[in-house]
C-alpha cells in the first residue's frame, strides 16, 4: 500500500504543490488524469524516491520515502519499483537485451528478460540496437526493463505519450495485462484509456497548490 | 561489471579510439625517447671503459676511438706492428693489443687482433682462433644469425663492396660469439696475420693498382688498445706517444694516444645538448598528449552525462556508475600503455641498423626502471579525469536535487 499524507513540493520557481492525501491500494491499477503541470509526474518521482517532498510522508508498505536517505531510495527502486518514463530512458546504442541487463549492475536478477520479452512481443529483437526500434517497441523494451524483476509497484509515466492512440492503446493493454496482481500506477492525458484501469485519479482535484495549467 | 563495460565501450569506439591512440604516442614517444638516449648512452660509456689508452696514427681523436671502440668510421692510417711489441715490453702495460680494421663480410667490419681483444666474451659455439695462426675467424652473433653462419663454413671478405673486391682466400669461422647485446655482434673478429695475408695476395695480384692501404698493410695496425697497471701510467704513457715520430722500413709516422674515457666524455658532453633538446620535445609532446588525453576523457565523460543520468533514475547507485566507468577507463589506459610499449619496442628494432653505426647495438629486452614510471605515470593521467568526474557528478548528483 502506497500512502501519500501531507506532501507538498516546492521548485526552484518558487511554485508549490500540495497533494491532497491519497492511498494506492496493493495489487490494483491507478490512472492519473490531469492538466500539464498539476504534479502528476511529481507525484510518481516522489513515490519512486527520484524527488523528495518538503513536507509530508509518502509510505510505501510501511516505509516512509522521505526518510531514506538518496542511496537508500535508489536500493528502494532499483528493488522494488518498476519505472517506466515517458521518454523511455534507453541507451539507445545498446541493444533490447542490453538495456535490460543493466539492471545487473545492481544485482538484479534479470533471468526472466527473455520471457517478459516475448510476453511483449520483443523476443525476437532482444539484439537489435536501441535506435532500430519504432516508438512502440522501445516502451515495451521500457516495459520489459521495469517489470523483469517482478516489483510490486509499478509506475507509468505518460507511458503512451510518443506514440499514437492506436499504439498507446496496445501498450497500455500489455502493460494492464502484465501487472495484473500488482500496483500501478500510470500517468495519462487520455480518457479514453482509463477502460484499462481499477481506478482513475483527477489530479486537478487531488492538488491545492498553484501549478501552471 | 567488466561485461557491461566492453560493451558500453564498444559502442563509443571513436572516443575510445582517439583516447587509445593519445595514450599510445605519448608513452611510446615517452618510453622511446628514454631507451634510445639511456642505452646509447650506456653503450658509448662502457665500450670505452675496456681500455686505458689507445694509441693510433696522428689525426682526429674522435675518429680514432670510434674506430677501434666502436668499429664505426674508417681508421686514421696505419703505424708499424714494432708500436705493439714496444708497449708489451714496457713494465707499466698489462696488455697491448693489436688491432687492425680492413675488408667487410657482407657489410660487416672484418677486424684483425688477439684473441685477448674477446677476453670475456662467450662463445656461443666453437673456439676461439689461434693468435699465431691465420684465416681463422670468430663472428659477432648478428653476422652469424644474417648470414646463416655456422662454425666450420668458410667466408670470404671484399675489401669494398663491389663484388670484384672480394678476396680469393677463404677465412674458416672457428667461433661464434654469444649475443652481446653490443656492436660486437656485427662484427667477424680475425687474426691480424689474416688481414695482412688477404693484402699481401692482394698486392701481389694487382700490383697496378695497388693502393696505400694495401701497400703498408703488412706489418702494420691501425691502433694498438693498451691496459696499464694503473692510470698514472695511462697518463705517462698518453704524453710519451702524444706526437711522437717513429720511422720503419724506411717510412716516417706520426703517432698519438687518446684515453678513450676522456674523449667519450666529450663527445658525450656534445650530445647532451641533444639530448636535452630531444627530451624537452619529447616533454613537450608528453605535456600536449596529457592534456588532449585530459580533454577527450573529459568530453567522453560529459557525453557521458546522459547516459549516467539514465541510469541514476533506473536507480543504479553512484559508487556503481563510477566503478563502471573506472574499469572502463582502466582498461582503455591498460590496454593503451601495453600497447605504447609494444610500439616502443618495435621502433627501437627499426632503429637498431641506424643505431648500430654509432657503434651501439639497442637490445629490445632492456628495460628501465623510469620506462615503466613513465607508462604507469600515464595509465593514472588517462584514469584520474575519470576519478575526478565522477567524483564531481557524486556530489552534484541530480537526483538528491
Amino acid at each position: 500500500m502506497i500512502s501519500i499524507t501531507g506532501v507538498s513540493k516546492k521548485f526552484k520557481n518558487e511554485t508549490a504543490i500540495d497533494y491532497k492525501d491519497m492511498v494506492f491500494e496493493s495489487g490494483k491499477s491507478y490512472i492519473l488524469l490531469g492538466a500539464s503541470g498539476c504534479g502528476k509526474s511529481t507525484l510518481l518521482n516522489m513515490i519512486a524516491g527520484i524527488l523528495s517532498p518538503e513536507k509530508g510522508e509518502i509510505t510505501i508498505d510501511g516505509i516512509d520515502m522521505t526518510k531514506l536517505s538518496q542511496k537508500e531510495k535508489d536500493l528502494f527502486r532499483i528493488k522494488n519499483i518498476g519505472y517506466i518514463f515517458q521518454d523511455f530512458k534507453l541507451i539507445t546504442e545498446m541493444s533490447v537485451i542490453d538495456n535490460i541487463n543493466i539492471l545487473k549492475l545492481e544485482g538484479i536478477d534479470t533471468s526472466k528478460a527473455d520471457e517478459v520479452l516475448k510476453s511483449l512481443d520483443m523476443l525476437e529483437r532482444k539484439n537489435k540496437k536501441i535506435k532500430h526500434l519504432s516508438g512502440g517497441q522501445k516502451q515495451r523494451v521500457a516495459i520489459a526493463r521495469a517489470i523483469v524483476k517482478s516489483p510490486e509497484i509499478i509506475l507509468a509515466d505518460e507511458p503512451t505519450g510518443n506514440l499514437n492512440f492506436a499504439i498507446g492503446e496496445v501498450v497500455i493493454k500489455e502493460l494492464t495485462e502484465i501487472s495484473k496482481g500488482k500496483t500501478l500506477i500510470a500517468v495519462a492525458h487520455d480518457d479514453r484509456l482509463c477502460k484499462y484501469f481499477d481506478y482513475v485519479i483527477d489530479m486537478n482535484e487531488m492538488t491545492g497548490g498553484r501549478y501552471d495549467a | 561489471m567488466l561485461k557491461f563495460a566492453l560493451k558500453n565501450m564498444g559502442i563509443k569506439k571513436v572516443q575510445v579510439i582517439l583516447i587509445v591512440i593519445s595514450i599510445i604516442i605519448s608513452a611510446s614517444v615517452g618510453v622511446l625517447a628514454f631507451n634510445v638516449s639511456s642505452q646509447v648512452s650506456d653503450g658509448i660509456t662502457s665500450n670505452a671503459g675496456y681500455y686505458s689508452l689507445i694509441v693510433g696514427p696522428s689525426g682526429s681523436k674522435t675518429q680514432l676511438a670510434m674506430n677501434t671502440m666502436y668499429f664505426t668510421e674508417e681508421p686514421l692510417g696505419t703505424i708499424p706492428y714494432s708500436v705493439v711489441t714496444e708497449l708489451e715490453q714496457n713494465p707499466n702495460v698489462v696488455s697491448a693489443i693489436p688491432y687492425a680494421m680492413a675488408d667487410n663480410y657482407n657489410g660487416s667490419s672484418v677486424v684483425g687482433t688477439k684473441s685477448k681483444f674477446l677476453a670475456g666474451k662467450e662463445l656461443k659455439a666453437g673456439e676461439m682462433f689461434t693468435d699465431e695462426g691465420s684465416l681463422e675467424a670468430v663472428v659477432g652473433a648478428t653476422v652469424a644469425k644474417q648470414n646463416g653462419l655456422k662454425v666450420g663454413d668458410t667466408i670470404y671478405t671484399s675489401h669494398s663492396a663491389a663484388e670484384s673486391s672480394k678476396h680469393e682466400k677463404g677465412i674458416l669461422v672457428v667461433g661464434i660469439l654469444d649475443e652481446t647485446y653490443s656492436v660486437y655482434d656485427r662484427v667477424v673478429f680475425t687474426q691480424i696475420n689474416t688481414l695482412w695475408e688477404m693484402h699481401d695476395h692482394e698486392s701481389d695480384e694487382h700490383e697496378e693498382s695497388k693502393n696505400e692501404e694495401h701497400e703498408h698493410m703488412h706489418g702494420t695496425v691501425c691502433a694498438v688498445l693498451v691496459n696499464t697497471k694503473n692510470p698514472t701510467y695511462a697518463m705517462q704513457l698518453v704524453n710519451e706517444y702524444e706526437n711522437k715520430t717513429i720511422t720503419h722500413d724506411g717510412e716516417t709516422y706520426s703517432l698519438q694516444a687518446i684515453e678513450p674515457m676522456q674523449i667519450v666524455r666529450d663527445v658525450l658532453s656534445d650530445a647532451d645538448d641533444t639530448k636535452y633538446i630531444v627530451f624537452v620535445l619529447c616533454a613537450i609532446i608528453l605535456i600536449m598528449n596529457i592534456i588532449v588525453i585530459s580533454i577527450i576523457t573529459l568530453l567522453n565523460m560529459y557525453h557521458s552525462a546522459k547516459e549516467i543520468s539514465l541510469m541514476r533514475l533506473i536507480g543504479i547507485s553512484m559508487k556503481k556508475i563510477n566503478l563502471l566507468y573506472l574499469i572502463q577507463n582502466s582498461i582503455i589506459g591498460a590496454i593503451s600503455t601495453v600497447i605504447a610499449f609494444g610500439v616502443s619496442r618495435l621502433c627501437l628494432l627499426l632503429m637498431g641498423d641506424y643505431v648500430a653505426t654509432m657503434g651501439v647495438v639497442l637490445n629490445l629486452n632492456k628495460v628501465y626502471p623510469l620506462e615503466i614510471i613513465i607508462l604507469v605515470g600515464i595509465f593514472l593521467i588517462s584514469v584520474i579525469p575519470t576519478i575526478i568526474c565522477t567524483f564531481v557528478m557524486a556530489k552534484r548528483d541530480s537526483l538528491a536535487e
